[in-house]
């Protein structure tokens, strides 16, 4: 698409257009049939699967709604077919870079005629991506290291001053502000919880422990770990130094109300 | 154009197959309640208290919208970049005198990183969810969401939650080690169906008329493709054939409506593709919605309900300049939109200043004097810079609040408000 090329050259210089990351993989042959049959049956036996796949009758009316199959070499319906093909490698190889072209907007799902959850079996195909630890999927969320800490450690997607000029030079002038003005722009909104600059809300102690509980809980954490171990250690570190800090205030705020009665 | 006869026929049919596409929907609101008699989970009940009024449904179903004693189930994107959105959401309920709880003790959905990044699971959302719900019930208040991906992923962990035991039961136990039970909201309800019930009491409210605004609406995804049975519908709005808001809060406002062929298409937002292949969604935003909206609908505004949406719309046209494609149509929210024309201050209240997109020129053509209202902002900055304490729209949360809760049971109290 010349549009796409060329404002990414007029951004960007002679740098290399950003890409989709081709499959990484560095296993032998043999590794990488064990890894793409061990997911293979994954898949297959995720709850999920037998709701969201019901077959296909090829009609493309998937792919004629979905804004990513005019962009990029994507179709839902082609990745219903790999959904439905029984070669663990099919499934394997979709999932390296595919799988990650989706915009999850549920247009396809809406569309299907043979009520097929595409976009949802597209889900599960990129959490599996993610707990089997791919390298193609480590390189994919690398520049979301800062993003998943705000996630895990707020429930937060982004905060307000991570929304800098050097990132976003095509959001334009005005979309980013200099750290001591962004204090003062977010001292001028009228609510309270959300004139802080590190999160979008200010999320209490407590909000924030139970959300890194249940991440534990649901297996959210080794998840995050298969693709960066590094990113999961620091978090829990953060979140012990919180339980201590949380622990102390609790403690205190309850001796008070005993003798205040 | 089909005549109102043949739009009711239409929908009948429709409301008598329940179907998307070709798929039968069940209303899992019945077996929600025979899961609540069982013990099974608890319902949080829309009651008298919360003053509900009754919409239809893509089926023709009844679905109840409380106004009042609301939880505002904040959007992270919203806060984060457009806090005008929710502080105009804020505004008018100040105005009806609305009870509402607005606090530090909720999470984002997560689902705009589940769908961008798939860094975590169905159990983890639909428990990340509940823990958000039993904030609302535990205060006695019932939740309202602010956003469209949270809407969308909320009716979809209702669903999964009502349907799936194994799921159920996981929840139940991550709930219990948090002190907390397995509570569903009786309807998953956003805040535009919020301003959708509430659109007459706010058009009389207009002080600057719309009637010489022609604006484009872009329908977010998640609000009708997601669970597509729980938007609401209206007979009087497109035959009844999309979604009713916020063509419904236009058509009260006195705005112009103006179509265009690619009403259908998404907003390009796609969860990691806003972040990280951005070039991807402005190419799609541009030429496949906000040129259409200008070349065809000759929009001065173009309108959406959802926080994914304005912001792609809003940051990418910006970099169109590259390709002399300078169109700047302003983007809002139809609350924001709803809020100018009522009189809120453009930058105290609804904050345009955090738009890329300027919007002063919907502002001019409205008879808004926008310079003077700039005036009184940098005023008001200067005031703030020299520490003076900044206007709030409802009392600030308590010092304590910030490590913990400690107002359960004790819905928004009077001095307050």
């Amino acid at each position: 698409m010349v549009f796409r090329v060329s404002v990414m050259k007029a951004l960007l210089g002679n740098k290399k257009e950003p890409a989709m990351i081709i499959a990484g993989a560095k296993e032998s042959a043999g590794e990488t049939l064990a890894l793409a049959q061990s997911i293979f049956s994954q898949f297959r036996a995720d709850f999920r699967y037998k709701e969201y796949v019901r077959g296909c009758l090829n009609c493309g009316e998937c792919t004629t709604g979905c804004p990513a199959a005019r962009f990029y070499d994507f179709s839902p319906r082609e990745m219903l077919q790999v959904a439905l093909s029984d070669d663990p490698m099919v499934l394997y190889n979709a999932m390296q870079e595919k799988i990650w072209a989706c915009l999850q907007c549920y247009t396809c799902t809406m569309r299907c005629r043979f009520g097929n959850e595409i976009a949802g079996i597209i889900s599960v195909m990129r959490e599996l991506a993610v707990k089997n630890g791919l390298e193609s999927t480590k390189e994919l969320l690398k520049p979301y290291s800062r993003v998943l800490l705000k996630i895990m450690t707020t429930g937060n997607q982004v905060s307000p001053d991570m929304i800098q000029p050097d990132f976003f030079p095509d959001w334009g002038p005005s979309a980013t502000s200099k750290q001591s003005e962004l204090s003062l722009l977010r001292k001028a909104i009228p609510i309270d919880v959300l004139q802080v600059t590190d999160a979008a809300w200010e999320v209490s102690l407590q909000t924030s422990l139970e959300l890194f509980e249940i991440y534990k809980e649901a297996g959210v954490v080794d998840m995050v770990a298969a693709v960066d171990p590094d990113l999961v250690e620091m978090i829990e570190d953060i979140v012990a130094d919180w339980k201590d800090e949380f622990e102390e205030m609790k403690k205190e705020y309850d001796s008070k109300v005993k003798q205040d009665a | 154009m089909l005549n109102a006869d043949q739009i009711r026929s239409v929908l009948e049919e429709r409301a008598k197959n329940r179907s998307v596409s070709d798929k039968k929907v069940a209303d899992v609101r019945e077996e929600m309640w025979t899961l609540h008699d069982k013990g099974e989970l608890t319902v949080i009940p829309i009651t008298s208290k919360n003053s509900p009024l009754e919409v239809e449904t893509l089926f023709g179903w009844k679905k109840k919208i409380p106004t009042d004693y609301l939880w505002h189930h904040k959007s992270c994107g919203q806060c984060g970049n457009i806090p005008g959105y929710p502080a105009s959401l804020l505004w008018f309920m100040n105005q009806f005198g609305t009870h509402y709880l607005n606090e530090p003790h909720q999470t984002s959905c997560t689902a705009w990183n589940y769908h961008g990044t798939a860094t975590s699971n169905p159990v983890a959302l639909a428990a990340v969810a509940v823990r958000n719900w039993y904030r609302a019930y535990e205060t006695g208040t019932f939740p309202l969401i602010h956003c469209g991906t949270s809407y969308g992923d909320y009716k979809e962990m209702r669903k999964l939650l009502i349907e799936n035991r194994e799921v159920r039961e996981k929840v139940r136990e991550i709930m219990k080690k948090l002190g907390k039970d397995l509570v569903i909201p009786e309807e998953i309800v956003h805040y535009s169906e919020w301003v959708h019930v509430m659109r007459e009491r706010i058009a009389a409210m207009v002080r600057y008329p719309l009637a010489n605004i022609v604006a484009t609406v872009h329908e977010p995804c998640h609000y009708y493709k997601m669970v597509p049975e729980d938007a609401i519908y209206d007979p009087r709005v497109y035959g009844g054939q999309r979604p009713a808001p916020p063509t419904s809060v236009l058509l009260a406002l006195g705005a112009q409506v103006s179509d265009y062929s690619t009403w259908y298409d998404c907003c390009g937002f796609g969860f990691r593709h806003i972040l990280t292949e951005r070039e991807f969604t402005r190419s799609f935003a541009t030429l496949r919605k906000i040129r259409p909206m200008v070349e065809e609908a000759h929009s001065d505004v173009l309108i959406t309900t959802d926080t994914g949406c304005v912001t792609t719309f809003d940051k990418s046209q910006w970099v169109g300049k590259v390709h002399g494609m300078d169109y700047s149509l302003p983007v809002l929210a139809e609350v924001q939109l709803a809020a100018l024309a009522a009189g809120a201050h453009p930058y105290k209240i609804v904050q345009i200043h955090w738009h890329s997109t300027p919007v002063e020129k919907l502002l001019q053509k409205m008879d808004i004097n926008h310079e003077q209202y700039r005036k009184e902002f940098t005023e008001y900055l200067n005031q703030l810079r020299n520490g003076a304490k900044p206007e709030l729209l409802h009392a600030p949360r308590l010092e304590i609040e910030k490590y913990f809760a400690v107002n359960k049971g004790n819905v928004i109290s009077e001095e307050t408000k």
